[in-house]
């Protein structure tokens, strides 16, 4: 019995690194370049960017609208131009770009991205097409205490993950202590209420929020700078290089014609128009469709959660090994691995093998099926707590065993689950803000839209919260009335 | 007369543990057996292998000439059917109402419509005297009044035996009378019933045939006379003297 077990864990074990076999090596397929033809048969050019960089990439409502703008996507469309097809912007966390291109989610990515060596392993890269230098933004009443980044020796200095600015500040400023976070608009809060003392920054960036925050200012970082590691440049997944070739002669034409000076002439307009108003108030349209997104996520992942669930609790609770077994493993394991993790791979492993998953689909099925391993838990929780009693009653009467669930224990278990079952759905309202990672446009994501659009850290957080707030406690109240007219029903 | 139940060298094991030795016995259309026998002698699992809620290890069951042990799952449901079963802890369903608990099986199983099934229900009811507590929620009731809905709700199936394990042990003393009581009216209707009981008067009185149960066989079967007055056997009689020494 024992050793069947464990043989059993076994299988389940090998079956698992199966499927990474499987998914690993496409990854990294060799095959002919035909990246231009591609491009050029699918009419569209899919553009990867993480929209929270002025004057790069960045949010701003045009029309009633909201848009992505910048100079990198007035880049873009020269290329998508020059090559006669349709640009496609997709958003993303930054950290996630690098893999959107390895398991071709876009074509190509343009966010403020300098072409450095370790980079160049794991990705073809264009010419650069924009050159900047680096700065570092300081508070304004402490910018006499700085002349450049050998001044910040014990501070604290904020870096973006995974930027170029991460790595010279680590090479070059081994004296600072090193604070890396995701957004730069997380940086500029943590700037503002002194939890850092500086944040290197590409000098277009700290322009413009210097520019927008009387609060900032900024000095020359002065670092020691080789070649292409300074400047932004387009990158592709490897083997591209006929679609290297075709943009290169695009971007020729940039830098002949001067037009990143039209590019970033334009970015600070928008960006004017969006510092105008910075009331909480004038985006209410973001926040709206945020908590809309939220709910709806929410929703279909209870509904999904609790379907398979059920599936899931009844597999783990048959003496039927087939059953039995799948539903054990399926619960242990999405329970024992983050959700976070899980929709980077649904979203990007499973996208492997189904290459347009949207976003919203890969964030609510991850969600979902996170949601039905730890529901099935709770059924089963309940399910066991329905007296034996009950069961043997039901059985002698001559009532066949799916009816007795169905009318016996089915009943009785809700009573006990249900709260349990609220409190997962009032949870998920709140987790499945990790959706914002892969670009799914939640609350967290709009509030981060917001933040990038008005330069405004806190305000947008307050409002998110309130409205996180508003949502699960709303949710709470309905479910405790529910519970119990149940219990009294 | 005719043989309802006809048990054959049954046998139940719980891993090592062999709870039934080998068991043999016959219950006629109409009688009433009473099973008594020291705790933990095997009388609730002789009594639950009878409708097979416990699978017999080997041996034969067989219930108005089919045998059981043979039956596939689905075909034991149409036999359970026609085998009511009274526990010692009520079981009535919590989450409904007496009149529900009555009529789930009948529609469920037999098909019987609301009208058809809440009339029998109500007769029922009134014979067990709790017609007024039909809209009583199982939790309000007494003991004594749970389980005589529960003896209630079995008969609603029209059973052919009623298997009753020790049906009045959960009860205050009180409460005791009023379900022997029903247990005796159904007796004399001409029920077919096994009752494991600790309750030697209500053994006395009602059963026509007295087996004695101790160490997962049955020692010694008798009349009531023969049984309480003559014991031939040595357990039999050590367990008498036990129990009227009380
Ligand atoms: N499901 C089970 N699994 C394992 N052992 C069991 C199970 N049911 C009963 N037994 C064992 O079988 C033996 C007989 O139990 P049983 O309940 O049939 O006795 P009983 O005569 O009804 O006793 P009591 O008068 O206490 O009800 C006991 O030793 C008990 O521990
Ligand atoms: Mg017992």
């Amino acid at each position: 019995m024992k050793l069947k077990k464990i043989s059993l864990w076994l299988t389940a074990l090998v079956c698992l690194l199966g499927i990474f076999a499987v998914l690993a090596p496409s990854g990294q397929v060799q095959a002919a370049d035909n990246s231009l033809q591609r491009v050029k048969d699918k009419g569209t050019l899919v553009m990867g960017t993480s929209p929270d960089y002025p004057p790069y990439e960045f949010i701003t409502k045009v029309n009633g609208k909201n848009q992505v703008v910048g100079m990198d996507v007035d880049v873009a469309h020269k290329i998508a131009k020059d090559l006669g097809v349709k640009l496609v912007i997709k958003q993303m966390d930054f950290d996630s770009l690098l893999v959107a291109l390895e398991t071709h989610k876009v074509d190509m990515v343009l966010s403020a991205m300098t072409p450095t060596e370790e980079r160049k392993q794991s990705v073809d890269f264009s010419q650069v097409y924009y050159d900047a230098g680096q700065a570092i933004i300081v508070r304004k009443q402490d910018l006499h205490l700085y002349k450049d980044k050998n001044s910040f020796a014990g501070k604290q200095v904020g870096v973006q993950t995974g930027s170029l600015q991460q790595d010279l500040a680590k090479k070059q400023m081994k004296q600072s202590h090193l604070k890396a976070l995701t957004k730069v608009t997380d940086l500029i809060l943590s700037l503002e209420t002194n939890k850092i003392d500086g944040i290197v920054a590409e000098d277009a960036v700290a322009q413009a929020y210097v520019a927008n925050d009387s609060r900032l200012a900024k000095i020359d970082a002065k670092f020691d700078l080789g070649g292409d590691e300074n400047g932004t440049a387009i990158a592709f997944a490897k083997n591209s290089g006929t679609l290297v070739t075709a943009v290169n002669h695009s971007i020729d034409q940039i830098k002949q014609q001067k037009l990143t000076k039209q590019y970033i002439n334009d970015a600070g307009k928008y960006m004017a128009t969006n510092t105008e108003n910075k009331s909480m108030f004038n985006y209410w349209s973001y926040f709206a469709k945020g908590v809309g997104y939220t709910l709806l996520i929410t929703a279909i992942s209870v509904v999904i959660g609790i379907i398979l669930g059920t599936v899931f609790a009844l597999g783990r609770l048959s003496r039927k090994a087939i059953l039995h077994y799948p539903a054990v493993w399926y619960i242990e394991f999405v329970r024992g691995t983050p959700l976070m993790i899980q929709v980077m791979f649904v979203y990007f492993g499973v996208g492997l093998l189904w290459n347009n998953i949207p976003a919203f689909f890969a964030g609510v099925v991850a969600v979902a099926l996170n949601s039905a391993a730890y529901v099935a838990e709770y059924i089963r929780g309940g399910i066991d707590s329905v007296p034996v009693g009950q069961v043997e009653a039901a059985r002698s009467l001559g009532m066949s065993q799916r009816d007795t669930m169905q009318t016996i224990v089915l009943p009785q278990a809700i009573k006990i689950i249900w709260p349990s079952l609220g409190n997962e759905f009032i949870s998920l309202i709140k987790e499945s803000s990790i959706v914002s990672i892969i670009g799914v446009t939640d609350l967290i994501y709009q509030l981060r839209a917001v933040q990038a659009a008005t330069y405004r850290g806190v305000a947008p957080i307050a409002v998110a919260m309130v409205l996180y707030f508003i949502m699960t406690f709303t949710l709470s109240r309905i479910l405790n009335h529910a519970e119990r007219k149940m219990q009294h029903g | 007369m005719a043989e309802m139940l006809k048990v054959e060298n049954l046998k139940k094991a719980f891993g090592k543990n062999e709870v039934l030795t080998g068991i043999d016995g016959v219950v006629n259309s109409g009688q009433v057996i009473v099973v008594i026998g020291p705790s933990g002698g095997g009388k609730s699992t002789f009594l639950r292998c009878l409708n097979l809620l416990e699978n017999p290890t080997s041996g034969k069951i067989a219930f108005e000439g089919q045998d059981l042990t043979q039956l596939p799952e689905k075909k034991l449901d149409d036999i359970r059917e026609k085998m009511g079963m009274v526990f010692q802890s009520f079981n009535l369903f919590s989450n409904m109402n007496v009149m529900d608990n009555l009529t789930l099986a009948p529609k469920r199983v037999k098909g019987e419509d609301e009208a058809q099934a809440q009339k029998k229900a109500l007769e029922l009811l009134e014979r067990v005297g709790l017609a007024e507590k039909k809209d009583a929620f199982p939790e309000s009731l007494s003991g004594g009044q749970q389980q005589r809905v529960a003896i209630a709700r079995a008969l609603a199936m029209d059973p052919d035996v009623m298997l009753f394990d020790e049906p009045t042990s959960a009860l205050d003393p009180e409460m005791v009378g009023e379900v022997l009581k029903v247990m005796q009216d159904l007796a004399h209707s001409g029920m077919t019933m096994v009752v494991v009981t600790h309750e030697m008067g209500f053994a006395r009185q009602v059963a026509d045939e007295v087996w004695f149960m101790d160490g997962g066989d049955i020692a010694e079967k008798g009349t009531p006379e023969q049984i309480f007055e003559h014991p031939q056997n040595e357990r039999t009689k050590d367990f008498l003297s036990r129990i009227l020494a009380q």
